[in-house]
């Protein structure tokens, strides 16, 4: 039994590089090298082992800029099929985000939606139960691991305190966590296919209403003493000494 | 309202509204009797082991009876979850992962983290729905106690097959006074015995990064600090063999005093310490300890 899988995918900053300006704490974004999202390849590996295991199709859908078409190289690479970039993104903006994904999912057929539980840069946490709701199918969130059946998938999902087993009918949305798999690093042969790959992009017409003001986003101030013993011998009495004030 | 599925959030986030606020409290969590403790309102226990679907209907009722001006929900995997759920329901907006907040002329302004925890990000909203992070306050006991009703669940598409506690039951790292916390420095599980002596000595909590506790599980999953993990704000956070990436730090920017042993004269662990030794943890170790127990 064939699974047709969506998976959605996002590009982001590399916020590993990301550095502060010293004086004012303003985050330099501008000229920072882009990559696929980090849950986004959690999201993208398990659904091309699924396709692996049982056949059927992966849809790779992105809601970015014209930039993105980076990012669907690589999926391409690690085995998504087809894939379609919507431009027209601007922010944050989960609400507008769900409703631009959503609208497309609901003309392509599918068995599983699939995406980051999170993404690493905003760490929100919404797109999954909004689009879920939109489309009006079952959720099965923060999955560690997806076993697919005829008709049905279960998932173990990971809570705070507990893993919990459970099982919907399809078509679902499932998100999926970061200790889910290791994304696959592609061959040379796959990645140079996947640029003869056709990149399809579509602008969307739905504008966002949210209306956020953003009041300040800067780099929280260390005031850390910052006292780095490169001798040992002189670093241990200190700490010591810091300790045992602490702890009297 | 408040919403939690982990107890201790709740009572965090009624502590943090009390004298503010009047509040209900939705929980999913094990003890609604320790909630009515710090919360004066309706306690409303939903039965059973519930997923975010059934949640989100259940707290909709509630919504639409009592038109509560807002509802909190702890941040956490279901908590996420059942926000989306309940902002798609409700048409209303999500300020999310809060770590404060202030309201101004019918708006609301929110503090979170964003790039992943490396800048601190303050917006004016009207949002509706807040999903709160950990540790937002210390738990205040209210002076009156709520009033528990338990809720049936409503029935639900999806089937739960088994449920597996994962909690080590004995630790409460967001109370403890000194954490002494391992990276992958540790190098493999056999040598954190290495370290419990320094454990010992400071009377403290071991914790980990998140290599150590999720992916090679040489800590229970509850140890773990950092952005998905644990915020902790001890006395004394000692971090050995920790590279110090931002989303470890957004988990103990609120430790007292932090002291860090690294062998990377440039681990940006040195930049959030304020003090710092540069060399093998594994022979650095015995001589704090030595000094700490003498007494230098
Ligand atoms: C969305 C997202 C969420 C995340 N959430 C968290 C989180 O909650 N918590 C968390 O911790 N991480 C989190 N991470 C992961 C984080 O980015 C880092 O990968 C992780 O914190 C690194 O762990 P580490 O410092 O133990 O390992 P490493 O970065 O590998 O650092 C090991 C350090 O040990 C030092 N070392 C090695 N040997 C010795 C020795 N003998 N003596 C002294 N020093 C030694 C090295 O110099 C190095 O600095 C998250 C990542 C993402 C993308």
């Amino acid at each position: 039994m064939p699974v047709n899988i969506i998976v959605l995918f996002k590009q982001i900053i590399d916020i590993d590089l990301l550095k502060a300006d010293p004086s004012t704490g303003s985050p330099l974004v501008q000229n920072l090298p882009l990559r696929l999202e980090t849950l986004s390849k959690n999201a993208i590996e398990e659904a091309v082992r699924i396709k692996e295991k049982k056949g059927g199709k992966v849809y790779g859908l992105c809601f970015g800029t014209e930039k993105a078409s980076s990012a669907l190289k690589e999926a391409y690479a690690m085995g998504v099929d087809e894939g379609l970039i919507i431009t027209g993104y601007e922010r944050n903006d989960p609400t507008r985000t769900a409703k631009v994904l959503a609208e497309k999912i609901k003309t392509i057929p599918h068995d599983i939606v699939m995406m980051g539980n999170q993404s690493a840069e905003s760490y929100t946490g919404l797109l999954a139960g909004k689009i879920a709701k939109i489309l009006g199918e079952p959720l099965l969130s923060n999955a560690i691991k997806v076993d697919v059946e005829e008709g049905k998938a279960r998932v173990v999902m990971a809570t705070e305190s507990e893993n919990l087993t459970a099982e919907a009918a399809t078509p679902l949305v499932i998100s999926v966590t970061q200790e889910i798999n290791e994304p696959r690093l592609p061959p040379v042969m796959q990645i140079l296919q996947a640029g003869k790959k056709p990149i399809n992009m579509e602008a969307t017409s739905i504008s966002g209403s949210s209306e956020v003001q953003v009041i300040s986003n800067l780099a929280p101030k260390s005031e850390r003493k910052k006292l780095v013993f490169e001798d040992p011998e002189k670093g241990i009495p200190e700490v010591s000494k810091a300790i045992r004030e602490a702890i009297k | 309202m408040v919403f939690s599925d982990v107890d201790d959030l709740g009572i965090q986030i009624n502590s943090f509204l009390s004298g503010t606020m009047e509040t209900d409290s939705v929980t999913s969590g094990k003890d609604p009797y320790r909630v009515a403790k710090y919360c004066a309102g309706n306690i409303y226990a939903l039965k059973g082991r519930q997923f975010p679907e059934s949640i989100a209907a259940s707290i909709l009722e509630l919504q639409k009876k009592n038109d509560y001006d807002y509802i909190f929900i702890g941040s956490t995997a279901i908590g996420r979850d059942v926000a989306a759920l309940l902002s798609e329901d409700l048409g209303f907006e999500v300020a999310s992962e809060i770590t404060g907040f202030r309201t101004e002329g019918g708006r609301i302004i929110t503090r979170r983290f964003f790039y992943g925890g490396k800048t601190v990000l303050e917006e004016s909203s009207t949002a509706k729905i807040l999903t709160v992070m950990p540790g937002i306050s210390e738990p205040k006991s209210s002076a009156k106690e709520g009033t528990v009703t338990e809720i049936e669940s409503p029935a639900s598409r999806i089937t739960l097959i088994g449920a597996e506690d994962k909690t080590s039951g004995a630790v409460d790292l967001e109370k403890a006074g000194i954490i002494v916390s391992i990276g992958r420095g540790i190098g493999k599980q056999e040598n954190i015995e290495k370290v419990n002596p320094l454990v010992e000595a400071v009377r403290g909590e071991l914790a980990g990064s998140r290599p150590i506790c999720l992916d090679y599980h040489w800590l229970s999953e509850d140890r773990q600090v950092g952005l998905s993990g644990k915020k902790v704000r001890p006395r004394v956070y000692i971090a050995l063999g920790i590279s110090g990436q931002i989303q470890h730090i957004a988990g103990m920017r609120g430790s007292k005093t932090v002291v860090a042993i690294n062998k990377d004269k440039a681990a940006p662990i040195f930049e959030e310490a304020d003090y710092g030794i540069v060399g093998d943890l594994f022979q650095i170790v015995p001589k704090l300890v030595e000094a700490i127990k003498s007494g230098q």
